[in-house]
């Protein structure tokens, strides 16, 4: 598995800098954010658009920069929410651009290419959990033996298209996002991306592949409440925990720590917090998000969640929720701005967006 | 399937009551969420009292690029100072899903999918592996797909419009007036066991039983499942 974050080129810096509580929430300088309230953003460093092309393409480059040639038969699926935003802005604004980029069709073609795969790729949309069911497709592909092995794939770029839009929506934190705190205020965009390729534990062995660990329960519920704002009883996302834990055979005194969402706006914390309590009830259960460091990525949130989970049961640490100061009123979750540490071998990672979607998975780290 | 221009879809066509949330959706969500209650109709499920365990996979070419090019519209005269927040809700691709489970109490997974291939049946292909999985019962099928016109020139997806379909797991339902579909082992769609090749096919098929079957029985959901 492979990430690119505002943290870092690789999983490992990532890891490293999440672990030491920094943050890559910082000044834009993409395009010209004084206009707005909020000016912060996290972004890769670095970034060249080559040929007036995308800077998603950069990223996927750095993402598969070094990974081992796929499997015979291997399927992509890959998860965005907007693709090459940057090519459709420079062509609206009448710049040089590649306009065959500007569906997904665009880069999911490019990938394939790439990757020398002849089976045709497929791109999951569902909003900010769309790597998230991108995983959990992948996972029941290779459960049915529908699949061999899939590539996971998810990116998203920080854009002027899609920062006006939230700010338009009151829902950036000009101070930067505060995730679980009592005094969040909003989130903080980001941009990055994930490579997990998944396999079934039979095709891992025969070729000699180590795995890191396993996705072993997903689920997948709408709230079915209102278009941009979560149910303020989290049923939705209460269901699609229920729903990964009975596909894992687990109950909840099973799960060790919980990876959430995390945005740092007030009514997404506080639906997660009422959700996890239904379903965790008075345990103070290790709780984190990574937002506050890496910002929202929106489409590669759950992918890039997926990526850094499984490294917190590989190292049984969880890591700090930077942002976070002081717990919301009568809060019994544990959330720290400290790494807290992981006494199990699964952890729930969850993601909710727009449009009520919510989805969980259940990862396994390998025991010993 | 006759071709042309697609007719404007009002709310009187969706909603027989005045419904909010319909006149301030761009053209792709309207569309979108009347393909999907229209084919709820059809299957005798647009009614409901409480919520459903039912999800929606729809495939799309385009997304929804025109209403993007509608919200960046109000971005860029004002350098991002006016941006509609109305308009850039509905800039995913999803929100019509969103507006779908909202209107018609649907709690299954709800997902697009952009499919390179031009025979629109991805979301079809999906809903039915979803439903072999056991993971709904129940599950709206279809492809949305609108041209971005001349703002973006060189876009055009090979099919425009909104089409979905109802799909139940046969063991646990009695309509089958349309006939019943499956996926061979490669993962071809199948109508009553015969290979389709693209979405317009399958609906052709779909109408051609109903004509030799007689009316379909519908059931509303939720479905009885045996014991």
């Amino acid at each position: 598995m492979a990430s690119v974050t505002g943290l870092g080129p690789d999983l490992d810096t990532t890891w490293r800098r999440l672990l030491a509580g920094e943050t890559a929430v910082r000044p834009i300088r993409r395009f010209d954010a004084s206009r707005y309230p909020a000016r912060n953003a996290s972004w890769v460093e670095g970034l060249e658009s080559r040929g007036n092309r995308s800077l998603l393409f950069p990223i996927l480059e750095r993402l598969l920069d070094g990974f081992d040639p796929l499997p015979q038969g291997c399927r992509l699926v890959t998860a965005t929410t907007k693709g090459c935003i940057d090519t459709f802005e420079r062509v609206r604004k009448g710049l040089p651009g590649d306009v065959a980029d500007i569906p997904v069709s665009g880069p999911l073609t490019w990938l394939a290419a790439k990757l020398g795969l002849n089976v045709p790729p497929v791109n999951i949309n569902s909003a900010c959990a769309s790597s998230t069911m991108a995983v959990a497709r992948a996972a029941a592909m290779i459960g049915s033996g529908r699949a061999d092995a899939v590539l996971v794939v998810c990116m998203d770029l920080v854009s002027e298209f899609v920062f006006s839009g939230f700010s338009s929506l009151q829902a950036l934190d000009p101070a930067g996002c505060r995730p679980f705190d009592r005094d969040r205020n909003g989130l903080s965009l980001g941009e990055g991306g994930a490579a997990l390729l998944m396999m079934s534990a039979e095709t891992a062995r025969r070729k000699g592949i180590p795995g890191i660990g396993s996705v072993v329960g997903w689920g997948a519920a709408n709230d079915a409440t209102h278009a941009t704002a979560p149910a303020r009883d989290g049923c939705g996302l209460i269901q699609a925990v229920r729903q990964a834990m009975a596909k894992a055979s687990i109950g909840p005194d099973d799960i060790a720590a919980v990876n959430a969402h995390g945005t740092g706006t007030v009514y997404n914390d506080m639906m997660e917090v009422t959700a996890f309590e239904a379903v965790f009830g008075s345990r103070s259960i290790p709780l984190n998000s990574i937002k506050g460091a890496i910002g929202h990525t929106l489409g590669a949130a759950g992918g890039i969640e997926v990526a850094v989970g499984l490294r917190s049961l590989a190292d049984r640490t969880l890591p700090p929720t930077v942002g976070f100061r002081e717990p919301m009123e009568k809060c019994v979750l544990s959330v720290s701005p400290y790494p807290q540490r992981i006494g199990g071998i699964h952890l729930l990672s969850t993601n909710s967006g727009f449009g009520g979607i919510n989805a969980a998975l259940i990862l396994k780290g390998n025991p010993g | 399937m006759t071709s042309g221009p697609i007719p404007p879809v009002t709310r009187e066509d969706v909603f027989p009551e005045p419904n909010l949330r319909f006149g301030r959706l761009p053209q792709y969500s309207r569309v979108g969420l009347a393909a999907v209650a229209f084919a709820l109709r059809d299957a005798g499920m647009e009614h409901w009292e409480t919520k459903r365990s039912a999800g929606i996979v729809a495939s799309t070419r385009t997304g929804c690029l025109a209403t993007d090019i509608e919200y960046y519209n109000t971005v860029l005269p004002e350098g991002g100072g006016l941006p509609s927040p109305n308009l850039f809700s509905c800039t995913l691709p999803t929100c019509f899903l969103g507006e779908a489970a909202i209107q018609f109490g649907l709690t299954g997974p709800t997902l697009v999918v952009n499919d390179p291939a031009e025979d629109a049946l991805c979301g079809v292909r999906m809903a039915l592996e979803s439903l072999s999985w056991g993971e709904c019962d129940t599950m709206l099928a279809g492809h949305i797909d609108l041209p971005a016109g001349p703002a973006i020139p060189g876009i055009r997806p090979p099919h425009a419009g909104g089409l979905f379909m109802v799909l139940e797991n046969a063991l646990y339902s009695a309509a089958s007036g349309y006939g019943t579909l499956d996926l061979s082992e490669g993962g071809a769609v199948r109508h009553d066991g015969i290979e389709i090749t693209g979405l317009n096919e399958l609906v052709r098929a779909c109408i051609a039983n109903l004509s030799v079957n007689g009316t379909r029985s519908a059931s509303p959901l939720p479905l009885p499942r045996p014991s």
